[in-house]
């Protein structure tokens, strides 16, 4: 029975994203043609994501909010330069993530963070050390606790690492789609994304 | 000997940044290395502890809040293009504002039209040539009212967005901005030949301000966008622009 009820969400779903890209279609195009109801209702249809995404870049609520109405009206502006290559959804994210990080320059928090970089850049593997160990109902009821060693390990990465790992790891993005937006090399980006798991690491740890 | 790093099992659990061959070689290790298995176990548990972690929410108004900012932003930037309304349609030249060359070209017009209208007044007036001096005069004068009027409103969409959006608002009105320089230089060329030097004088006053928006560059400091911000609220500049173009629409009814 489980598997047949999440057989039938996952057709539901399938059917909600074919209408959501169905709409989101005839929404690009008619908000190309200065249609300012139609961007409404793309902006109804992805702001939250976006701010989902703004704030984990900015950890911060005023600059994510900021940086979401700055991506959607830089994304007004730049309509005509929408070329469907990627989805508008990949193409206004992307802007998004750049409002975020012009946020972050604005407000001075560009820098880089709290890090013990010598640590968690020297290349070594980590994953061999720590010790193999089932969740355990025990761990389960410190999920509140992961939660916040999470949270402040996604604190001490700098701006890149953690603007890499979110494209990657919460948005989904390629290597290639990161380097672009963040104007690095792949080789970069890797890096990036590799500093920035190490320093997850730390989150899990102390609780096993 | 052990050649899968942390790091590749990284790129393996995003399938991202290798090659096949790599990754089926990671395949064939994973199958044959308990120890490759629970090294992966772990990067696999960690990450998907993230996941666990519930995605930031915004408060219930917000889409509606970013709306509403929204709308204002965007009329505020229409504003500042040419109206398509009655009157505008006798301006459709001076639609092709936000397109540099073509906006030139229309200012030009505009000027050659001009000339010709106070010349045409002066040599070929039948008579009373009076009477055929002062009807080219006003109807010379109206067309440049018409036309400076509709060039004031997109200044005044200018401005309003230099002293209210971010640095890349400023850049992305560069181009608008560098085809009002053009147009400001040959309407107030246009003024001085039809008389009007107080409107003149005034076009002349915002040249400055249009060249500065049109030098605007991702690379202009912040001191130097501060400084134009400060300027445009300390002055009177938007005000003056706001009640030229009151006098011109007020003396545009009159005349009709």
């Amino acid at each position: 029975m489980p598997g047949r009820r999440s057989q039938a969400n996952r057709i539901r779903s399938t059917r909600i994203q074919d209408v959501m890209a169905t709409d989101e279609v005839r929404w690009v195009a008619e908000a190309r043609r200065g249609d300012r109801n139609a961007f409404r209702l793309l902006v109804e249809a992805y702001s939250r994501a976006l701010f989902a995404l703004c704030m984990r870049i900015t950890r911060d609520s005023t600059m994510a909010e900021d940086a979401v109405q700055e991506a959607f009206f830089n994304a007004y502006r730049h309509l005509g330069d929408f070329d469907g290559r990627s989805s508008f959804k990949t193409w206004l994210h992307r802007i998004a993530v750049n409002a975020a990080l012009e946020q972050l320059r604005r407000n001075g928090k560009h820098g880089v963070t709290v890090s013990d970089a010598g640590a968690d850049d020297d290349g070594e593997d980590f994953l061999a050390s720590r010790p193999d160990e089932a969740p355990t109902p025990d761990r389960h009821a410190l999920g509140g606790e992961i939660g916040r060693q999470i949270e402040d390990q996604l604190a001490r990465m700098s701006t890149l690492e953690r603007t890499a790992f979110v494209m990657r790891h919460h948005e989904g993005q390629s290597l290639e789609t990161i380097a672009e937006t963040l104007s690095l090399n792949i080789s970069a980006s890797k890096q990036a994304i590799f500093r920035a798991v190490r320093k997850l690491r730390g989150a899990l740890e102390p609780l096993r | 000997m052990n050649t899968i790093s942390d790091n590749d099992l990284i790129l393996y659990f995003y399938r991202d940044g290798l090659d096949a061959a790599r990754i089926g070689e990671i395949d064939d290790a994973l199958f044959a290395s308990p120890d490759l298995r629970a090294r992966y176990t772990r990067l696999q548990q960690m990450l998907h502890a993230v996941d666990g972690e519930p995605a930031p929410e915004p408060d219930a108004q917000f889409s509606v809040r970013v709306w509403q900012r929204l709308d204002a932003q965007i009329a505020a930037m229409q504003r500042s293009q040419p109206s398509t309304g009655r009157r505008a349609r006798l301006l459709e030249l001076l639609h092709s504002l936000l397109v540099p060359r073509a906006a030139f070209a229309a200012a030009c017009m505009l000027l050659l039209a001009i000339s010709v209208g106070f010349y045409a007044g002066r040599t070929t007036a039948p008579q009373p040539g009076e009477i055929a001096q002062t009807r080219a005069n006003a109807m010379a004068t109206r067309v440049l009212d018409a036309y400076v009027a509709e060039h004031l409103r997109a200044t005044e969409g200018l401005l309003l967005t230099a002293a209210n959006s971010d640095d890349a608002g400023l850049v992305g009105n560069r181009d608008l901005a560098a085809s009002l320089v053009d147009s400001n230089r040959l309407y107030a060329q246009a003024a001085t030949r039809s008389g009007n030097t107080r409107l003149a004088d005034f076009l002349r006053q915002l040249e400055p301000v249009l060249l500065e928006l049109a030098n605007q560059s991702p690379d202009t400091s912040v001191q130097s966008i501060d400084g134009l911000r400060d300027y445009l609220k300390k002055t009177d500049l938007l005000f003056q622009v706001r009640a030229t173009q009151a006098r011109i629409d007020a003396a545009g009814k009159h005349s009709t």
